[in-house]
């Protein structure tokens, strides 16, 4: 590629002989604007413009205010405050019904784990006779299971009392 | 004669580039593109479980909470495929869910720190736990985000919570002098209330100008040349494009908030100073016992180093770390060298604490 064809395919760019003082001007101006903006006199400008501002537009907002909840009034439409409030509402409604629905998954849970701990048994009863049948031939009593069983009848009482609560 | 056709090519070229500025600068880049499914929602509030890639049997068992500033867009976590934290972490085998805060309406002005650290958060974490099975879970914060998951890290300190990220947070505001927010807020110049009655909530065109107004020339110009001198480079161009879209997606943020953030702790500084009362209760740092790792961007203008600091030196927790990145506020994680120095120090330090 010759240089002319180098220079051809380079983008036009109508900056480019600047750059170098651009960037240089720039950067000092970067570093003059953040001192001046961290400044007393800066903060204070800035206040007075916003609290003038806020100052001269509040009698026209409240007067737009008035007169748009006269009119919502007569067209028997809800204002926006109604409307806040019914929002408000479903907020609060939202954070019931989140707390009943883990309420709901965690009775969900301990149903299950109790129902699997119900299967269990028989099967390790079975488990338990098969297995000392022909090591011993003699019956051995296994005490662990009707204590096993407890846990099962104290989750399904549970169960009982928080669907009693929930009523 | 022979000038003719370069001529004509170097304006055809300057014609690209100009429709490249009105592109970008015009619509919105394909952001937050990692799947995801949306688990649970609170009035605004939505927390997103992202879709696993790694195996159950090889993932880290303790998930990963992502807590984001409340007047921006969290999208910034998972900014675009190959540049996204989210996507980095999800890769790594962490099961990574995200509380987004939504978009105030005025319904929400009264919404304060204690709603979103009493009751949304521990909602949204109550969900998660119930969906991953686990007991123990990993939080990250971010900016304002960090101050939520710091004051609820205090708060409930048994809640389950093992390890704790503070990125670029925002809690120590004794060095008044340092922090231009602070001059700017200062009950002698900003009547908060007034503004407050006005909006109802700080609109987010206003944060954004405060933002910006602390580096205006760069913000301003630099931001927009730097685009112009890289319109040729498509890397460049994609990456401006979709930091340009979050950039510009601005929210407001909730009244009562923005009257704490200001009050109790720009110019009171009570959360330092253990007065920052929550519900009635007094937010204790020395309560917070979970193992601790403090992100500092060292050329952070909007949270100066020195205000995420001295957290160190007032929580409880044993294992404690501090780990300076050099870059700015939102460069150090969605900046070109994040995927390079953050994400995988925050991976480290999460990984040999969430087995």
């Amino acid at each position: 590629m010759t240089e002319e064809q180098a220079r051809s395919s380079k983008p036009f760019d109508p900056l480019e002989p600047f750059r170098g003082m651009r960037d240089a001007y720039l950067d000092a101006m970067a570093k003059a604007m953040v001192e001046a903006v961290n400044t007393e006199g800066y903060a204070q400008a800035t206040g007075a413009m916003l609290d003038n501002t806020l100052t001269v537009s509040a009698p026209f907002r409240e007067a737009m205010e008035k007169s748009m909840l006269q009119v919502l009034e007569q067209l028997s439409l809800p204002s926006r405050q109604d409307v806040i409030a019914l929002a408000e509402r479903f907020s609060n409604l939202e954070m019931r019904l989140d707390d009943i629905d883990a309420k709901l998954d965690r009775i969900e849970k301990q149903r299950h784990s109790a129902q699997s701990v119900v299967q269990a048994e028989p099967a390790m009863k079975a488990n338990s006779s098969s297995k000392a049948k022909p090591a011993s031939g003699v019956k051995t009593k296994t005490p662990a299971a009707p204590k096993r069983a407890a846990p099962a009848k104290q989750a399904r009482a549970r169960h009982r009392t928080a669907r009693k609560g929930s009523r | 004669m022979t000038q003719v056709p370069v001529t004509k090519d170097q304006l055809a070229l300057l014609e690209k580039r100009l429709r490249t500025i009105n592109e970008v600068m015009t619509t919105k880049a394909a952001i937050a593109q990692t799947p995801k499914e949306l688990v649970w929602t609170l009035n605004k509030a939505k927390l997103y479980r992202y879709i696993p890639v790694v195996p159950q049997q090889n993932r880290h068992p303790v998930p990963l909470l992502l807590v984001f500033a409340l007047m921006n867009r969290p999208y910034i976590l998972d900014l675009r495929p190959g540049h996204s934290f989210v996507e980095f972490m999800v890769s790594r085998g962490y099961d990574v869910f995200l509380l987004d805060w939504g978009v105030p309406g005025p319904e929400d002005k009264s919404l304060k720190f204690d709603d979103y650290t009493l009751e949304y958060m521990p909602r949204a974490i109550r969900k998660l736990k119930a969906i991953t099975g686990a007991e123990e879970f990993s939080m990250l914060g971010w900016c304002i985000g960090a101050i939520l998951t710091t004051i609820y890290s205090a708060l409930r300190p048994d809640d389950g919570l093992r390890n704790l990220i503070l990125l670029t947070a925002p809690l120590d505001f004794s060095n008044q002098q340092g922090l231009t927010f602070a001059r700017w807020a200062n009950e002698k110049y900003f009547d908060v209330d007034k503004v407050l009655a006005a909006f109802g909530n700080m609109p987010g065109e206003m944060i954004d100008y405060g933002a910006k107004a602390l580096k205006p020339v760069e913000n301003y110009i630099g931001n927009y040349l730097k685009l112009w001198d890289n319109l040729d480079n498509p890397q460049v161009v994609a990456s401006w494009h979709s930091m340009n879209t979050w950039v510009t997606d601005n929210i407001p943020l909730a009244g009562g908030a923005f009257r704490q953030l200001v009050v109790d702790l720009y110019r009171n500084d009570r959360l330092m100073k253990g007065e920052l009362m929550i519900r009635g209760q007094r937010v204790d740092l020395s309560r917070l016992r979970a193992n601790l790792l403090t992100v500092i961007a060292e050329g952070d203008h909007i949270t100066p180093p020195c205000q995420s600091e001295s957290i160190l030196s007032k929580v409880g927790s044993s294992d404690k770390e501090l780990f300076r990145v050099p870059g700015g506020h939102i460069g150090i994680m969605a900046g070109s060298g994040a995927h390079k120095r953050t994400w995988p120090h925050i991976e480290s330090w999460l990984g040999e604490r969430s087995s």
